[in-house]
């Protein structure tokens, strides 16, 4: 595990800070989210601090530092969806699936995050599972929904 | 070449201001003495711009500049006060209040309240000033008061974080953070420590570490530095959280270890509220470690220090007064006059401290027997280094970023040293090649462009193997020599090739050479091999050589006179000629025998040998101190030495009396009184000077500092200047062949432990220290598998 991290580290020149992003989004793209031992080993070849490196990564909201699940919801939180009762949406799925956004369940089978905007406002408010979205969603839809993703 | 310094004019608030081109709107406003409030400003680091609470109108330019980003022009008209510059900083605080817990700072019973707490309830968390550990020390009442802000129209949004009390020396509690960004600056741009940073985005970012782990896990020194910048109370020293604020202060040096920092002691009724900047300061220009800055509080007011005069009973310890311990030693001393009697003293006592004990040893006992305690083991190359020092010139360790390369060996400066170090960490960021070379990497190997890990105990041959590479005058480095040597350091050509080009091509190298490095078998040898690097670079370029002595006052305590062959201003003991010229000094008559050396002295403890010691703080339990007949204690705390103590005499620390100290740069700094030692303690010349009057012996009358100091200095020179004759010269070096031994498959590397305060182990009696040392080790042992 620790090697696919280094072989992505070589790839780049050490020592040269403005590698980090570039790392650090291959790395996600890789393991799915940020590992601690991933900072570990990025400090030691950009000589840019753990904390920095964390600093960095947690101001962007693409990077992760949980597992993520098998299945990933996604809420949407934009004007429309808010105005069409989104945050009823968001409770009911936290109470649902026992987790917040940003977070992972235990089983791994969903992690859930929060957007702005899908795009189909006209729809709201709006759900996606991994790359499907479904529109004009209500608290009961949600309860079936997912009992469909294992 | 100096550069000349220009001085340019501009009026503020109306009045002319004449300072140095180049400052700021701020800097310039502070150097008149104008107050322009600010919350992110920190004295000596870049300008940050975040708080925006120093804006300011200048006729000419639109908007509201930050005073602390806009340069000071000629002719610039400042204005620092206006109804609308206030009424837009009360805005901006109000937001800032809008995370701290402020019902306290704009309460209506405020004053009422500071004066008699009536309002004072209980709660488990800060809500509000009364319950705040920096209540009166909190930057953000000051600014409420020069706002004269009435209220705040935002609801307050408390983060809810817990406190976090899992560190050692310090308690967090970021519900109180207002994000000014001074802590995280001071970690990262003057310490180099990278420990603290901003985390999260938006109304979650935070100041943290790196998934939340501890401050001790990611890796923090523990300096102190964000507790002293901190405007409000998040960052709060555990020692003295609730003390109050002082109402004294003393500037003095800490002797902890030879760097010397300039230390300011913040007391209150006596006792030590913390050890940081002047009360009403925030900026803390002497920055100080972890040992300066948490550990004299611990030490000073440690439960088991001892406070009266202990003897030894028929095998039980009875404290006594100190008329009674006084006649009881000096009748015990009165017996063992002579070679029998032995002193062991400490590097970190003062130079008069020293000075006093090894006259007491010589002229009252009659006994060359008197040591440092962690001297060299070889006598000899104390009194090389006298040589080194008097033949180079003595530069403070404060131009270390004048030089372009640096050359750091066999050290691990940052625990040593820490402050020294921390010239290195800002010379290598700010574009000088360091070179580093020890045995094992440390911390110091981030801040270095290149390292050599060396095989352990062989320094010299790795000296050897450079030297021959950087210069071979009568080609006295064979080839076969050059070969063998490199085999025994294990260092390959490859290796030593980015070493030599920076040596062979540095205009100002400076070299940084560690204890360990000294204090091993080759340890002279070393040494010359040092002065020939000095010397092959000194012709073409300049080169500074800096001995990192493991204690404070090592080379100090030697020259005033703490050597067994040494008597103060290294006049030998054998010579006849400087021997009478202390007997004038002195009115006695000096032995003239060569004394025992710390360790001969613990070695020699026999019915002719030594009978009875005299110890000037700690040194480690031995069985053999058992056949002593009498052994005298002086220490702060009773330790397992004490078993074997017949009198225990209690002292001040360095923090509860004057005197001086040699720094490792050939300084010497003033250590001033900051508060009374508890209880009946007594300084050391107090001590020997009562000792000397029940023995009726003269010349220790006065045992104040001062006039010690000059007593001192109308004898000898400290620090030793040049006389002249001490030039350097390439000396030959021998390559002694190895003497190999199959009886042991193995080495161990000791290491010294650099915290000790008078041979008392800091760690054993600070648990928080523990915490930290272990952890250290535990992080090392993690790396290297």
């Amino acid at each position: 595990m620790a090697g696919s991290i280094v072989s992505i580290i070589n790839k780049y020149a050490p020592r040269d800070k403005s590698n980090l992003i570039a790392i650090l989004q291959d790395v996600q793209k890789k393991k799915g989210y940020i590992t601690p031992e991933a900072v570990d080993k990025i400090s030691s070849h950009l000589w840019i601090s753990r904390s920095r490196i964390f600093g960095v990564a947690s101001f962007y909201s693409q990077f992760k530092f949980t597992p993520p699940g098998r299945n990933s919801i996604k809420i949407c939180l934009g004007t429309a969806c808010h105005v069409q009762g989104g945050d009823f949406l968001l409770s009911a799925l936290k109470s649902e699936i026992g987790i917040s956004p940003n977070e992972t369940t235990e089983d791994r089978r969903f992690d859930l995050e929060r957007v702005a905007c899908l795009g189909c406002c006209a729809l709201a408010p709006v759900i996606m599972v991994n790359d499907t979205i479904f529109s004009n969603m209500s608290v009961v839809k949600l309860m079936e929904l997912t009992d469909q993703y294992e | 070449m100096s550069r000349r310094i220009t001085y340019i004019t501009a009026l503020i608030n109306g009045d002319p201001v004449r300072v140095r081109e180049g400052l700021t709107v701020l800097d310039a406003a502070r150097q008149a003495g104008i107050y322009i409030p600010s919350i992110c400003y920190l004295e000596n680091l870049k300008s940050y711009g975040g708080c925006r609470l120093c804006i300011v109108e200048i006729k000419g330019i639109k908007g509201f500049p930050t005073a602390c980003t806009t340069p000071l022009e000629p002719g610039m008209e400042v204005l620092t006060k206006t109804t609308e510059l206030q009424r837009l900083r009360s805005e901006i605080l109000e937001l800032i209040l809008s995370e701290h817990p402020y019902t306290c700072l704009v309460c209506g019973d405020k004053k009422e309240c500071m004066d008699f707490m009536h309002t004072t309830r209980k709660a488990g968390t800060i809500t509000g000033c009364n319950f705040c550990t920096s209540n009166g020390d909190c930057e953000l009442q000051d600014l409420i008061d020069y706002l004269d802000l009435k209220d705040v129209r935002y609801p307050i949004s408390y983060r809810g974080i817990p406190p976090e009390k899992n560190n050692p020396f310090y308690d967090l509690d970021y519900n109180l953070c207002i994000l000014c960004g001074r802590c995280v600056r001071i970690c990262n741009e003057e310490r180099n420590s990278n420990v603290l940073a901003f985390v999260q985005r938006g109304n979650t970012s935070i100041v943290g570490t790196s998934f939340n782990e501890s401050q001790a896990e990611a890796g923090c020194e523990f300096c102190g530095a964000c507790v002293d910048v901190c405007p409000t109370g998040s960052i709060a020293e555990k020692m003295g959280k609730w003390a109050g604020l002082p109402d004294r202060s003393t500037e003095t040096t800490c002797t902890l270890c030879a760097v010397g920092c300039t230390m300011n002691v913040n007391t209150r009724g006596g006792r030590i509220v913390n050890v940081g900047p002047k009360p009403g300061g925030r900026t803390n220009p002497h920055q100080l470690c972890v040992r300066g800055k948490f550990l004299p509080a611990d030490i000073n007011h440690h439960p088991s220090r001892i406070a009266t005069p202990m003897i030894r009973k028929n095998g039980k310890w009875i404290e006594v007064n100190w008329e009674e311990a006084i006649q009881y030693t000096a009748g015990k001393l009165e017996q063992y006059r002579g070679e029998q009697f032995g002193m062991i003293c400490s590097a970190q006592d003062t130079l008069e401290e020293n000075y006093s004990l090894q006259k007491f040893s010589r002229k009252v006992m009659g006994s060359n027997n008197i040591d440092l305690h962690l001297s060299y083991p070889d006598k000899e190359l104390v009194k090389d280094i006298h040589s080194f020092n008097l033949s180079s010139s003595h530069t403070g360790t404060r131009d270390i970023l004048k030089a372009d390369t640096l050359l750091i060996l066999g050290a691990d400066a940052s625990v040593s040293h820490p402050l020294l170090e921390n010239r290195v960490r800002k010379a290598f960021t700010t574009g000088r090649t360091v070179l580093y070379a020890n045995t094992h990497s440390t911390r110091t190997s981030q801040f270095a462009n290149h390292e050599i890990n060396y095989a352990a105990g062989e320094e010299y041959y790795f000296l050897y193997v450079l030297l021959a590479k950087l210069a071979n005058p009568d080609g006295q480095f064979t080839k076969q020599n050059v070969a063998k040597a490199g085999k025994r350091s294990g260092v390959t050509g490859n290796e030593l090739k980015p070493f030599v080009s920076a040596l062979a091509g540095s205009r100002n190298l400076w070299v940084i050479a560690g204890d360990d490095l000294l204090r091993n078998a080759s340890g002279r040898d070393t040494l010359r091999a040092l002065g020939n690097l000095q010397f092959i670079k000194d012709g073409k370029a300049n080169c500074t050589i800096t001995f990192l002595g493991y204690e404070g006052n090592l080379y100090g305590g030697a020259l005033s006179g703490a050597h067994p062959d040494l008597l103060p201003g290294f006049d030998p003991v054998t010579d006849k000629k400087a021997v009478r010229k202390w007997n004038k000094n002195w009115d006695t008559e000096l032995s003239t025998g060569v004394g025992l050396a710390c360790n001969e002295m613990l070695g020699n403890i026999k019915k002719d040998g030594i009978a009875a010691l005299m110890v000037a703080g700690d040194i480690p339990p031995q069985k053999k101190l058992a056949k002593l007949k009498f052994l005298i204690q002086m220490n702060m705390f009773r330790t397992d030495l004490s078993e074997y103590a017949d009198v225990v005499l209690p002292i001040t620390s360095f923090l509860e009396h004057d005197g001086h100290f040699l720094t490792l740069d050939g300084k010497i700094k003033k250590l001033r009184r900051a508060l009374a030692g508890p209880g009946k303690t007594k300084t050391i010349p107090g001590i020997l000077s009562e000792l000397a009057a029940a023995m009726s012996e003269s010349g220790f009358s006065n045992s104040r500092p001062g006039s010690i100091w000059k007593e001192i200095q109308s004898f000898i020179q400290i620090p030793a200047r040049d006389t002249g004759n001490g030039k350097h010269s390439f000396q030959p070096l021998t390559l002694k062949s190895p003497k190999e031994t199959t009886d042991y498959p193995f080495r161990i590397n000791l290491q010294h432990d650099h915290f000790t305060y008078r041979g008392n182990s800091l760690t054993a009696l600070v648990p928080d220290l523990q915490a930290i040392v272990y952890t250290n080790d535990r992080i090392e042992k993690a790396k290297n598998g």
